[in-house]
């Protein structure tokens, strides 16, 4: 019993770790003039751990920078590189892809 | 060897026999989710620790008590495809008239493939449908491997409305669908059915973190082993548990535990009754 006890205890420090690392905040880039902000409706997240699954696709999209979803607020935030060819149509994509329904682009 | 040790061993291998078929089914718990398949290219860390133990018959003061760490790896392959592994490693602690054993080792290994039926995700609500279809594949070690091939089909529900969240699942687990067992026995089938009801909130202005209640109510029902096309005594038995817990999610890190108690049993005479089962878990998707 104990050998079972102290690997689900390796396992779970393992894992929370992992996750406190992927959580380090991005370094801030607040040229505006380089960085385009828009915001899209995400209708189906239901928890905090769906927001990861649908940041994980969209930052995959080429010109994304990277992305922020939140639940509550049923919508994504994405920074996108101004001048590269990140689509409106890509993002809706990657929200569908992430079985989440996009609704209108806010911003 | 003294006639008492002879005598010791003899029940043990008795208490073995009675515990083996109750020991390999058990209810799933923090069913949540379940009908709503993740995202693609999403993979899926879980691991639980379940803690089981079964009651003693006075005349022989038997018990049983069981540590369960199933760990499973999943991947949303495709938005509608999730494909999925688990592999259990276990241990069973038995002790009866002041005998007593332990057995160490791996269970079965269990492989499934989930589909998306139906999603709809409007601003109130989210309803899920997914059905699964799984095998086990008899590798478990010779003390909790049912040695059969197991086919399991199920369907799953997921409906989400503001906080609240209902799943509802039934599974149908065919033992022994392409080999017999041990010693030509066909391990009786087994009708899952659970149903989770779970209400979410956020904690504090941060969207990264919340807390859900969750109350399920588990019922299976396993039937008798045959042997040669006919039932085997002392064999099968159906149970309900009603179960309390809360998942506490943090961004992609989710921990969970669960108290399952059998509110009622059938069982025949010779099987130990099951008491409480407890339940720690975390899953990580990355």
């Amino acid at each position: 019993m104990r050998k079972i006890g102290y690997t689900f205890s390796l396992i779970l420090l393992i894992t929370f770790f992992s996750s406190c690392l992927s959580e380090r905040a991005k370094p801030a880039l607040d040229n505006t003039e380089k960085i385009e902000i828009r915001i899209y409706e995400v209708f189906g997240m239901d928890c905090p751990g769906c927001q990861g699954g649908v940041e994980k696709l969209v930052n995959k999209i080429p010109g994304v920078l990277d992305s922020k979803a939140n639940w509550k607020k049923k919508q994504i935030v994405v920074r996108i590189w101004r001048g590269q060819d990140a689509s409106d149509e890509a993002i809706f994509d990657a929200i569908r892809r992430a079985n989440f329904t996009p609704g209108k682009r806010t911003k | 060897m003294k006639p008492q040790e002879k005598r010791k061993k003899r029940f043990l291998s008795f208490l073995l026999i009675s515990c083996a078929s109750v020991a390999f089914s058990y209810s799933s718990g923090i069913s949540v989710d379940a009908g709503l398949t993740p995202a693609q290219d999403r993979w899926i860390f879980r691991t639980q620790l379940r803690y089981m133990s079964f009651g003693s018959m006075a005349k022989i003061n038997q018990k049983m008590e069981m540590y369960m760490v199933p760990v499973v790896l999943a991947y949303g392959l495709k938005s509608n495809l999730t494909v999925l592994c688990r592999q259990p490693i276990m241990r069973r602690d038995m002790s009866m008239m002041g005998a007593s054993h332990a057995e160490n080792g791996f269970g079965d290994l269990f492989v499934m493939g989930k589909f998306k039926i139906y999603r709809r995700n409007t601003l109130n609500y989210t309803l899920g449908v997914a059905a699964t279809i799984g095998i086990e594949a008899p590798t478990g070690s010779d003390a909790f491997s049912s040695k059969t091939w197991d086919l399991q089909p199920g369907l799953y529900f997921s409906w989400r409305r503001g906080s609240l969240g209902s799943d509802v699942s039934i599974a149908y687990t065919w033992n022994g669908f392409a080999n017999k067992g041990q010693n030509g026995v066909n391990p009786g089938n087994e009708l899952a059915f659970d149903w989770a009801i779970s209400y979410q909130f956020g904690l504090g202005t941060n969207s990264r973190i919340s807390m859900a209640p969750v109350l399920e109510v588990s019922y299976r029902d396993i039937s008798s082993d045959r042997l040669n096309s006919r039932d085997i005594e002392n064999t099968g038995e159906s149970i309900l548990y009603i179960s309390s817990g809360f998942k506490f999610t943090v961004s992609s890190l989710i921990l969970e535990a669960l108290l399952q108690l059998p509110a009622a049993q059938n069982r025949n005479r010779i099987q130990i009754e099951r008491n409480a089962t407890w339940l720690f878990g975390l899953r990580y998707m990355f």
